[in-house]
């Protein structure tokens, strides 16, 4: 039986329908047709699907769309506003720095990213790397995105 | 344009007011799209009325369909769809030998095998009508030991084998799919010549692609045509496998590639579009096929090969090698998909890129019940050069040499010849090996739990025809149509650059029509590193077509002579005279500006192959990719666990067009390469399952375990290359990693691990036995 | 029929299990289990994650600690009291999982998984922890290891919901650690894990408690090993007795993570370098959490 619920993805509100076994990441997927967050894997090893909840970052492929209810989910396409470019600071420097090539890791990647540098506005290289070790990428070699974080990290005024 | 149509993507730059943060740097056009989430992947479309696709899968690795009985599934409600291989036309398709069916007809050989599909109005729906297929099979003995799988009396896994489709090249005996061989001279008499002879034995595991996205299909028919959203690599072969295997013409199957999220190889070949099309043949509604990561572990017919390897090699007390024999047996798995060539591949890099005076490589590419393997970044290379670097280390110690000083004296060089006498033109193998050992520090002093390790390979380019279009659009801007293939690795996206420079505009004024084969020409897609070779080379020449219209125009339109033009800016002027000029967005305003190009297909290079058997292509390497990388590890002795602190690559890939993208090649294969090194094995059960097919136990490096990576390139421009000397880039960053790692775990521990991947388990195993050696001398 | 509850109070929680729900917290190990198909998810579920009173961690100088359900890894880790005197909790909470899994994933839900690789779980037997069990009956109080009945299997009632873990106050002079074998520096699972927590007391130990993870059906004490250290001065001899028990004490079995035979042989090395963290620790060195990236994962630390 679906249950109706409110999610709060990205600021807005959306009134949802949804089953009591529904994940959060197939909920936000395909109920409320924000499709940035990816699947990855079926075992949280990959970290696709990672969205902030409450500021913190969650798996949402092994968390329940009905446990959500009432609190803050960023995905990443709330990262950035509308306005200028449309991209944050960390999002340009994974471009630049060549963090992004086949880009199906980037949008948790860049949610880990960002959960880490709110928590540790100046991490060490060891702290990036070991933050993001439940984000797997199979075509930079991490390279990119290590040093697109660190040039964030060593901003003034990160993410 | 909507995401369904195709992928078109803006180029852009680094806006102005962060230019500073990365000057110069390329800028992906699909950049903005990916950090955003508002790019689409296959898995993120969906159509009106789709209906979802399930697959039954075989389970048993061996074993004769006695019935299927699918009455309980279509009686399901919700359930639009169910197909078996008795719905679809008998054909057997594959690239070298034609061994397989759509769905399974008659026998199960791999436990991946699709015995029937399904497609329901919810994905529980079709999940449960998959598992109410009642399906009776009568088990067959399963092989899953490709060594074994040649004994006499082994179980066959194609008792037909001879009557199937083949190339004219196959020599087909037993389980035995395809036997190659390289032949240079007489190698038992280089053998006698030797002053030392030195043997190897090296066994490695098979291992995945695993590209982080999961391989996904949307199919939807007009009447009596498809249009199939598909994460391939590869959609012409991808199209020209639907319409042989469905019976329907190429030119009605139009294969669009959203963007993909990864390939490695592992999406390359026909794979999934024909049965999801077949599946919405039935419904009569588009179908969605979304593969979870065990599908993508079990159902994916391609990984890397398992593969024994013996090497026999005669040296001389100078280092000179005189002769070469090696024996190589392949796992190919149940079916021959497009990777029939592997085991010549192999063979190939048995011999490696040394100059060696005889030679004389068998290998054996057998089927198995084990998942069919094909070409995963690099085929056979990066375990066959992980077995013959360490054997190389074996024979410079047998001589008393340093490793390095062996490699120095025996690598190919310019007009060196080849294992098929092949001579090679100006190449700079040793200089990347000198690149190499410089960048590491090789030599100095390291403590005793640390060491480096060395190790070369090489790979060829690919030659392919390709085509593409650029058109100049009435204000000035462009569109490129090319039928290449972006996997992620900016091949693609670099288009821009390089027509931008060939017509004096800026990249930013391109847009980039891809993977859509209704709007492009045949393209041999991402596989072979050959994208910027092959396809760069057609995108050039519609530039220089271009080049000339708009040349053409402007002459008439300036009144002035052609070659006194130049195009500069955006527009075509007057050397010397920059107010006599008219800009491209007004020639172009008639819209009459389209050019068109393909570029030749360079020939492969010459060599002596009478003596060589099972040839399909690959007996000459044109325009090798060479490559020395140096591996700086840590060694835990007690636990067996490795660290790998660095890796320097040094790779001679022609002149480099792109260089950031060139260097994310690297780091991202020598990443993978230490997986493949460490822990990327896929272990199986005597009949050929799967036992881990899970990230948890198939473990991928991560941010926190890889090292640092240090690259560099010998510019030496290619002849019959791809454009401006160019050759390929994406596959070599895989080939000698795990045997640098290989060399240098060697080093600290005293012994080899002959073995892939090197786990922890191995290594201590290894260091075991060399210190219960120790004790007994 | 499929029913969900998000309980605002214990007392909703409990009635909730009392009328057949099953309870979820982070989801780190109920949906990724459901996932890989080890176990559908139940009918009905109760969430327990808004219940404040469950996410307190209460502890005071030299005494007992007490762990709120809900109390997470990362919150584990962050807390002052669980690193300085049950460090090897620390440890073992710092290398569960990303640090997604540490910002959702339960002490509770970890220990309610009776996983016999859960890293929390030698750390707690040897602060010889406690988990009170609540429903509409009433509460009672298990020691751990009687608790645990064998992989994924505890001696819980279904309508029972666990409240707090319970560790015994710490004695000055203590040290403890958890070490596990890391293939990987992060995301593994242990196959070889190790916790001991000594006491010493001028020179001398006169207390020591090993455990031994993924060795075993459940994580298990191996008493041999305790006594093979207790009043001993922790020499290399008693050390290596002690490790050396330990491996003795172990049942390991062959599965695609490791042989019987290296998982025993690795059990006494990382029985050693947890007992060696722990001795430096009660010895008032200063060893980095986690321990296992200190003694083994860093390169930098590597021995």
């Amino acid at each position: 039986m679906k249950v109706d619920a409110t999610l709060t993805v990205n600021g807005v509100p959306y009134p949802v329908e949804v089953d009591p076994h529904l994940s959060l990441l197939k909920a936000v997927r395909e109920e409320i047709g924000l499709t940035g967050s990816k699947e990855g894997c079926d075992d949280s090893e990959c970290g696709a699907c990672m969205m902030l909840l409450d500021g913190k970052p969650v798996n949402a492929c092994s968390f329940l769309a009905l446990q959500a209810e009432g609190r803050e989910i960023t995905t990443v396409e709330g990262l950035a506003s509308a306005t200028g470019d449309g991209l944050t600071p960390l999002q340009r420097a994974f471009l630049r720095e060549g963090g992004v090539q086949c880009g199906f890791c980037t949008p948790g990647m860049l949610i880990s990213a960002t959960a880490l540098l709110r928590a540790n506005p100046a991490p060490s290289d060891d702290e990036i790397r070991l933050s993001l070790a439940g984000n797997l990428c199979r075509c930079t070699g991490y390279d990119g995105i290590v040093r697109a974080v660190r040039s964030v990290a060593d901003a003034p005024d990160p993410a | 344009m909507a995401p369904f149509e195709g992928s078109v993507v803006a180029v852009e730059t680094v806006p102005p007011e962060h230019a500073a943060e990365g000057a110069g740097a390329f800028v992906r056009s699909d950049g903005k799209e990916k950090v955003t989430g508002s790019g689409r992947y296959t898995a993120d479309l969906t159509l009106t009325g789709q209906a979802y696709a399930k697959f039954r899968y075989a389970g048993h690795p061996h074993a004769r369909i006695v019935r299927i009985d699918v009455s309980k599934a279509r009686a399901l409600p919700g359930v639009v769809a169910v197909v078996t291989q008795d719905d679809l036309p008998d054909v057997r398709f594959g690239g070298l030998v034609q061994d397989r069916t759509l769905f399974a007809k008659d026998v199960v050989r791999f436990e991946g095998e699709i015995v029937a599909g399904v497609a329901a109005l919810s994905e529980a729906a079709a999940t449960e009508a998959a598992r109410l297929i009642d399906v009776e099979y009568e088990p067959l003995p399963a092989v899953s030991d490709f060594v074994a799988a040649m004994d006499t009396g082994a179980p066959r896994i194609h008792p037909d084998l001879a009557s199937y489709e083949k190339d004219e090249n196959v020599v087909a005996d037993g389980n035995t799919m395809a036997y190659s061989t390289i032949v240079k001279g007489d190698a038992d008499a280089g053998m006698a010549e030797a002053d030392v002879v030195v043997k190897g034995r090296y066994v490695s595991d098979a291992s995945q692609g695993v590209p982080i996205e999961p391989r996904a299909v949307v199919a939807q028919w007009r009447g009596d045509e498809v249009t199939i959203w598909s994460s391939t690599q590869v959609p012409y072969a991808a199209r020209a496998g639907v319409a042989q295997t469905l019976q329907v013409p190429e030119a009605n199957v139009r294969i669009v590639v959203p963007l993909l999220g990864g390939g490695f190889g592992a999406k390359c070949d026909l794979h999934f579009e024909a049965q999801v099309a077949a599946l919405a043949r039935d419904a009569k509604r588009p179908v969605k096929l979304v593969f979870s990561r065990r599908e993508e572990f079990v159902a994916i017919a391609q990984r890397r090969e398992g593969i024994v390897m013996e090497f026999e090699t005669g040296v001389t007390r100078d280092g000179r090698l005189v002769a070469r024999q090696a024996t190589l047996i392949l796992d190919k798995g149940a079916y021959c998909g497009e990777g029939g060539f592997l085991g010549q591949m192999a063979a190939m890099h048995a011999c490696g890129p040394y100059v060696i005076e005889n030679i004389r490589v068998e290998a054996s590419l057998n089927y198995t019940n084990n998942q069919p393997s094909g070409s995963v970044r690099a085929p056979t290379a990066p375990q066959v050069c992980w077995g013959l670097e360490q054997h190389m280390d074996e024979v410079a110690r047998a001589i008393d040499m340093d490793p390095v000083e062996l490699r120095r004296r025996t690598l190919i060089e310019q007009g060196a010849e080849g294992p098929t006498r092949q001579v090679f033109d100006e190449i700079g193998m040793k200089q990347t090996l000198e690149r190499a050992v410089e960048m590491i520090g090789y030599g100095r002093d390291l403590p005793d739990d640390e060491a480096i390790g060395v190790a070369v390979g090489w790979w060829p380019s690919a030659a392919a025809p390709s085509g593409a279009y650029i058109h100049i659009n009435g204000d000035g801007s462009g569109t490129i149509v090319t039928g290449a293939q972006e996997n992620g690795s900016g091949a693609v996206m670099a288009m821009p650059m390089f027509v931008a420079e060939e017509l004096g505009m800026d990249p930013g004024d391109f847009t980039i029509l891809y993977q859509d084969t209704a709007a492009a020409n045949w393209d041999m897609g991402s596989s072979g590193s050959q994208t910027t070779f092959n396809s760069g080379r057609a995108v050039l020449g519609a530039a220089a077509d271009v080049r000339e219209q708009l040349l053409d125009a402007a002459a008439e339109e300036l009144e002035a002579d052609r070659e006194d033009l130049e195009l500069v800016d955006g527009g075509v002027r007057v050397k010397g005279s920059p107010d006599r000029s008219v800009t491209i967005g007004a020639l172009a305003e008639a819209g009459t500006i389209h050019g068109k190009g393909s570029g030749d297909v360079p020939d492969a290079p010459a060599g002596d192959t009478g003596g060589c058997v099972g040839r399909f292509g690959n007996e000459t390497f044109l325009a090798p990719q060479l490559i020395t990388q140096a591996a700086h590890v840590k060694v835990d002795r007690a636990t067996g666990v490795v660290r790998v602190l660095k890796v320097v690559a040094a790779h001679d890939s022609g002149r480099i067009l792109n260089r950031s993208g060139a260097d994310g090649q690297v780091t991202g294969g020598v990443v993978m390469g230490v997986g493949l090194a460490l822990s990327e094995g896929t272990q199986l059960d005597d009949e050929g399952r799967q036992r881990n097919p899970a990230l948890l136990d198939y473990k991928l490096v991560t941010c926190a375990d890889a090292p640092e990576i240090e690259v560099d390139w010998i510019q030496i421009p290619a002849k019959d290359a791809g454009p401006r000397g160019s050759k390929g880039v994406g596959e070599p960053p895989q080939v000698p990693t795990a045997a640098a790692v290989a060399n240098a775990i060697a080093e600290v521990i005293g012994s080899q691990v002959q073995h892939l991947p090197m786990t922890p388990e191995r290594v201590w195993s290894a260091a075991r036995e060399r210190g219960s050696e120790e004790v007994e001398a | 029929m499929r029913s969900f509850t998000s309980a605002a109070t214990l007392e909703e929680a409990i009635a909730a299990l009392g009328a057949g729900a099953r309870p979820v917290a982070g989801g780190t190990d109920l949906v990724v289990g459901s996932r890989q198909g080890k176990a559908p998810l139940p009918d009905a579920i109760v969430a327990i994650d808004r219940i404040g009173a469950l996410r307190a961690l209460d502890g005071s100088d030299g005494e007992a600690l007490r762990l709120g359900a809900l109390v997470t890894h990362e919150a584990i880790v962050a807390s002052e009291i669980v690193r300085s005197r049950f460090t090897a909790l620390a440890d073992a909470s710092a290398i569960v999982g990303s640090h997604a899994t540490r910002a959702n994933g339960t002490i509770g839900g970890n220990v309610m998984n009776a996983s016999p690789a859960m890293d929390t779980g030698g750390p707690l037997l040897c602060f010889e922890a406690t988990a009170t069990l609540r429903s509409h009956e009433g509460e009672r109080t298990v020691p751990l290891d009687e608790l645990w009945t064998g992989p994924g299997s505890t001696v819980a009632t279904p309508g029972e919901l666990l409240v707090a873990i319970g560790l015994s106050a710490s004695v000055p002079g203590t040290g403890s650690a958890y070490v596990r074998l890391e293939y990987r520096r992060h995301m593994e699972i242990a196959v070889v894990g190790a916790t001991a927590v000594v006491t010493i007391d001028q020179g001398s130990v006169v207390d020591a408690r090993i455990a031994i993870t993924a060795l075993a059906p459940t994580i298990r004490r191996v008493a041999e090993a305790e006594r093979a250290l207790v009043g001993t001065d922790a020499g290399a001899d008693a050390i290596a007795g002690a490790a050396g028990a330990a491996a003795a004490g172990s049942a390991p079995i062959t599965d695609v993570r490791a042989s019987v035979d290296y998982r025993t042989a690795m059990a006494e090395v990382v029985a050693r370098r947890a007992i060696e963290a722990a001795l430096a620790r009660a010895g008032g060195a200063d060893v980095a959490i986690p321990a296992s990236d200190a003694l083994y994962g860093d390169p930098g630390a590597l021995r």
